[in-house]
């Protein structure tokens, strides 16, 4: 059954803007794109137990190099996509090897420093990147310039990432990467660089946050500093963890109800943090291996008693 | 004149380390005892503020009122931080630090929206107490009062705490469960109850920074955002668990986001970031001595 | 796999229930505006002040029609602002939108409309971008912008004595654009001034010592304070513990308005020069004593200049529609050119070349009043809108 509803799925999508108003269209395409961005985050800390704790600055960097080029280089659309994901390799490669020797939580503590300096210098770079105004109004090629042709898009880069995310999550390299991070010991001692690895996934998962950055400003026409914004990133985290951390689909699950709570239940009520707190409480008490984490060990079990 | 700003910048920096000294030392120890990275830190910080404003207004405008809410409102707080603790913490000690982070960020939603809940989302304000208004006149510039009591304040809280951890009974068996937290509770010594008291006490700490800020800022919602990233940082340069170490933290925060401004005053505030960038390079684990 | 059917179902599900039907019987504006944080203690005036008047509006109807309003809270940030500024656009069919505080919401918001053709009132952000160099026939700024506030107060200030000035504020665009407004038409006017220094903070600074230390010893006759919302009651606090006040006058725009000196009772600093768009206690007509009295019955507080800007939208909103005839957004726009309308300051227009209304604006100085507990405004000048607006020529030309 797994076999047909991918396809059935993305056939769907395929058809979305065809019956759906262009609210829901545009609102789809923040889906994706977050989808996209949960699932880089998921591939390094979920497959690769690395503390990725700032993963928003490649995701904003992304976004920023795109507008940035389109707005104040005047360069070709097409230079400007690719920036994109070259700038966010680039940084997730250099702040990757600064923090690589280290392990963990601290890991996590220096990729925040480093990622709330770069915050701060686009935050007050006020003549260059617009500071806390941001960039509006960004210019898109005609074709993607609507709604839909936004939209078709944003689903033919995600659909295509997330197949080669699946196809490295499942490649020898994906393999060695969940192995390094289930027994570090004994993958080094049978002769494994890890901390060639590690880098690696953190440049993969980097640049897949930058083209998901990419795609906001095609969406959206907008770059925001509040993107690359800690809290941000402790979003992206949430959405691993609602979705399941360990799972592949599930962070893109959990991207999906984040943004449609936040787009539905934020506009009727001041206290959505409130309510996000909540379930975020609930979950972890609960469910720690994220809503669909959770499902599926019950799932697995019911497989289990049924062989 | 630079000599005059100079003075000026260090004496405001200074007083600024101070409320982040107070506020940082609670986290140091949540996270130093408890390994907990507390998110919710600045949330408890601004609850803190605004208790502090209710607890004036309630006492009126008299002259007792501030010092009344200097001891009420913290112990509020850490009565607060004492049934999360027992209702929420205590289960999840096994979890991965990373889920411990999470559920703090989720308390620390929580908490912002309960203070919008409460307090309604306007400013409010609070005036200094009658005794420290005004400020001390040296070489024809002044310096307010308040700024010099918090700066007697800091010194005085970072001896008691450290005197409090060193040399007493609770403090030692705080930073061996720290530690060793198996072998603590395998002299017979109930691990949990250490815990709670740490997470108390970083608790009242977080309340007493935001109950002393509260005179000289807006107190308003968005006041956690804006601290804690600055705290949490602070407690990683200086050292886990380590008080000296927060205090060191805190001063180099202080003064280079001070210095900064005078210098670049466009970029000053990335200072400070440049500063624990660099030291967590050459130092990852911190200055001084981690409880890790 | 089963949850992700689960969740296709979800999503179409949610799309389904959302979808609202428009019923045609109302005039839907939709408002987009900062409902939490510090920003509040504006937006919830501009809120107050424009519910006060759909209930005058509503006893009557417009074109047979109610007004109906829905809110959504941008929590200050550009990027959320402009989502839901979509979302009521694209999803809530509303007719007009209204809002912001935020001058880059405002913007951003503003270029979105034009892009789908939707009338946008600001109400509360002060850019003078906004019916300046990035107006359009789709936005009206229903406040006063920092290029109006800086040339009413340089009017004032041209003929007083002072002549080295200092200038200091709030390190972004807010603060930049009113210092340099007023600074820049006091020099046109009173060629004898001149700058002796600058000093800029991070917005939210909260200890202002070091800059007053500063500005202490170069000794100019004045500063100019150019502070945004959150900035002013700090930096009044600052200047009333270090007696700045009693030692060189300063100004700030809304320096003198309740929102800055009502947190502070009677700890607010005297002598201090503000400008002002709204004060309850004056003029003391019987329009502006009605409207005062009538707010303060129904929310218990005193308005606010934010009072003063909602109450106007909704009434210029309903009145264009009635002259337009049908809820034509072009018709409406059209008849919203050019309006005039009875307010509790008088008659007010809103200009056909610019989109921007035009206000009075009162300058003053804090002093204490023995009728209320915190600081009012003495010796108020009030400077009309004719008298020191930009031209529309000078406005059209940044447009180019």
């Amino acid at each position: 059954m797994k076999k047909i509803f991918l396809p059935f799925l993305f056939a769907l999508l395929l058809v979305l803007p065809f019956f759906l108003p262009r609210f829901y269209i545009y609102l789809a395409s923040i889906i994706l794109l977050t989808g996209l961005l949960a699932t880089s985050l998921n591939f390094v800390i979920g497959y690769g137990g690395i503390y990725q704790f700032h993963h928003a600055v490649f995701y904003g960097l992304g976004a920023y190099a795109t507008a940035l080029m389109i707005t104040k280089a005047n360069m070709p659309y097409i230079l400007s996509f690719l920036s994109a994901p070259f700038v966010s390799a680039i940084v997730s490669l250099i702040i990757g090897m600064i923090c690589i020797r280290l392990t963990k939580l601290y890991f996590g503590m220096l990729q925040i420093s480093l990622g709330s300096l770069i915050w701060a210098i686009i935050y007050r770079w006020y003549t260059f990147t617009g500071g806390d105004d941001g960039i509006h109004g960004v210019s898109m090629p005609e074709m993607i310039s609507n709604t839909k042709g936004a939209y078709y898009f944003t689903l033919i880069i995600v659909a295509i990432s997330m197949f080669i995310i699946w196809r490295i999550v499942n490649s020898p390299f994906g393999k060695t990467l969940q192995a390094i991070r289930d027994n570090p010991m004994r993958s080094l001692s049978i002769g494994i660089d890890i901390n060639m690895h590690k880098l690696i996934a953190i440049v993969i998962a980097g640049t897949f946050a930058g083209i998901a950055g990419m795609l906001f400003v095609v969406v959206d026409n907008s770059v925001f500093p509040d993107m690359m914004f800690w809290t941000y990133s402790l979003e992206i985290l949430i959405m691993c963890l609602l979705g399941g951390l360990y799972t592949f689909w599930g962070p893109f699950a959990g991207a999906t109800s984040i943004v449609l709570f936040r787009t539905f239940v934020g506009a009727y009520t001041k206290y959505w943090s409130l309510m996000l707190g909540i379930i975020l409480t609930l979950v972890i008490i609960f469910l720690p291996e994220g809503v669909f984490g959770f499902i599926e060990k019950l799932w697995k079990n019911r497989d289990k008693n049924n062989a | 004149m630079f000599s005059t700003e100079l003075f000026s910048q260090l004496i405001v920096g200074l007083s600024r380390t101070t409320i982040l000294f107070i506020v940082a030392s609670g986290m140091s120890l949540i996270l130093g005892v408890l390994r907990i990275p507390n998110v919710a830190h600045g949330s408890l910080y601004m609850l803190g503020a605004f208790i502090s404003y209710t607890v004036v207004n309630f006492f009126g405008e008299g002259a007792y009122s501030f010092w009344l809410a200097l001891i009420i409102a913290p112990i509020i707080v850490a009565f607060f931080g004492f049934l999360l603790e027992r209702g929420f913490f205590s289960y999840l000690y096994d979890r991965e630090h990373l889920m411990l982070l999470l559920l703090t960020f989720a308390f620390a939603l929580i908490i912002g929206d309960l203070v919008k809940l409460i307090w309604g989302v306007e400013y409010k304000s609070l005036t200094t107490p009658e005794i420290l208004q005004g400020s001390a006149e040296i070489y024809g510039l002044p310096l307010p009062y308040y700024n010099l009591f918090l700066l007697t304040v800091g010194p005085i809280i970072a001896i008691f705490l450290w005197l409090f951890i060193n040399k007493t009974k609770f403090g030692k068996i705080a930073r061996a469960s720290a530690v060793d937290r198996e072998m603590v509770s395998a002299v017979g010594i109930n691990v949990s109850l250490v815990f709670a008291g740490t997470f108390v006490i970083g608790c009242f700490l977080a309340g007493l920074g935001g109950a002393l800020i509260a005179p000289i800022v807006n107190i308003s919602l968005g006041m956690d955002h804006s601290l804690i990233m600055e705290v949490f940082l602070i407690v990683i340069i200086g050292g886990l668990g380590n008080i000296w170490g927060t205090l060191l933290g805190s001063l180099i925060f202080g003064l280079t986001q001070s210095l900064g401004i005078l210098i670049w005053p466009q970029f000053g505030i990335i200072f400070p970031y440049l500063a624990v960038v660099v030291v967590l390079i050459f130092r990852p684990k911190g200055l001084l001595e981690s409880t890790w | 796999m089963k949850k992700h059917i689960f969740f296709t179902i979800c999503f179409l599900f949610f799309m389904v229930l959302s979808n609202n039907v428009y019923s045609a019987d109302v005039i839907k504006v939709g408002i987009v505006d900062t409902y939490s944080g510090p920003a509040t203690t504006f937006t919830q005036d501009v809120l107050d002040g424009f519910t006060l008047a759909l209930e005058e509006i509503n006893t009557k109807g417009v074109l047979g029609k109610k007004i109906e309003f829905v809110t959504r809270d941008d929590k200050f940030k550009p990027d959320i602002a402009l989502s839901m500024a979509k979302e009521l656009v694209l999803k809530e069919n509303v007719d007009i939108l209204m809002g912001t505080i935020n001058s880059a919401s405002a913007l951003a918001i503003s270029d979105f409309c034009k892009k789908e053709k939707v009338p946008f009132f600001v109400t509360f952000a002060k850019s003078d971008k906004i019916t300046g160099a990035k107006g359009h026939r789709y936005v009206f700024n229903m406040n006063e912008n920092t290029e109006m506030a800086g040339r009413a107060a340089a009017k004032v200030l041209a003929k007083k004595p002072y002549t080295k000035y200092w200038i200091a504020g709030d390190d972004y665009e807010y603060g930049h654009a009113i210092a340099n407004s007023v600074f820049n038409h006091l020099k046109q006017l009173n060629p004898k001034v001149q700058k002796v220094g600058e000093s800029w903070w991070k917005v939210g600074e909260t200890d202002f010592t070091p800059y007053i230390t500063q500005i202490l010893s170069a000794k100019p006759d004045f500063i100019i304070v150019a502070t945004g919302g959150a900035g002013m009651v700090n930096f009044q606090k600052a200047a009333k513990s270090t007696g700045l006040n009693k030692k060189i006058p300063f100004y700030q725009h809304t320096g003198i308005e309740l929102s800055t000196l009502m947190p502070q009772g009677q700890n607010a600093p005297e002598d201090v020069y503000g400008t002002a768009n709204y004060l309850f206690y004056y003029p003391e007509t019987k329009e502006n004593k009605n409207f005062a009295e009538t707010f303060k019955k129904k929310y218990n507080r005193h308005p606010k200049s934010g009072a003063l800007y909602g109450y106007l939208t909704a009434h210029f909103i309903a009145k264009a529609f009635e002259k337009a005839g049908k809820v034509d957004r072009e018709k409406f726009i059209d008849a919203m050119e050019g309006l005039k309308l009875k307010s509790p300051i008088g008659e007010v227009e809103v200009r056909k070349c610019d989109h921007q209304i035009m206000l009075p604006i009162f300058f003053g100085v804090t002093k204490k009043s023995p009728k209320y507990d915190f600081l009012i405004a003495d010796k108020i000048v009030s400077v009309q809108a004719k008298d020191y607006m930009p031209t529309c020529e000078e406005v059209l030309k940044t447009r180019e």
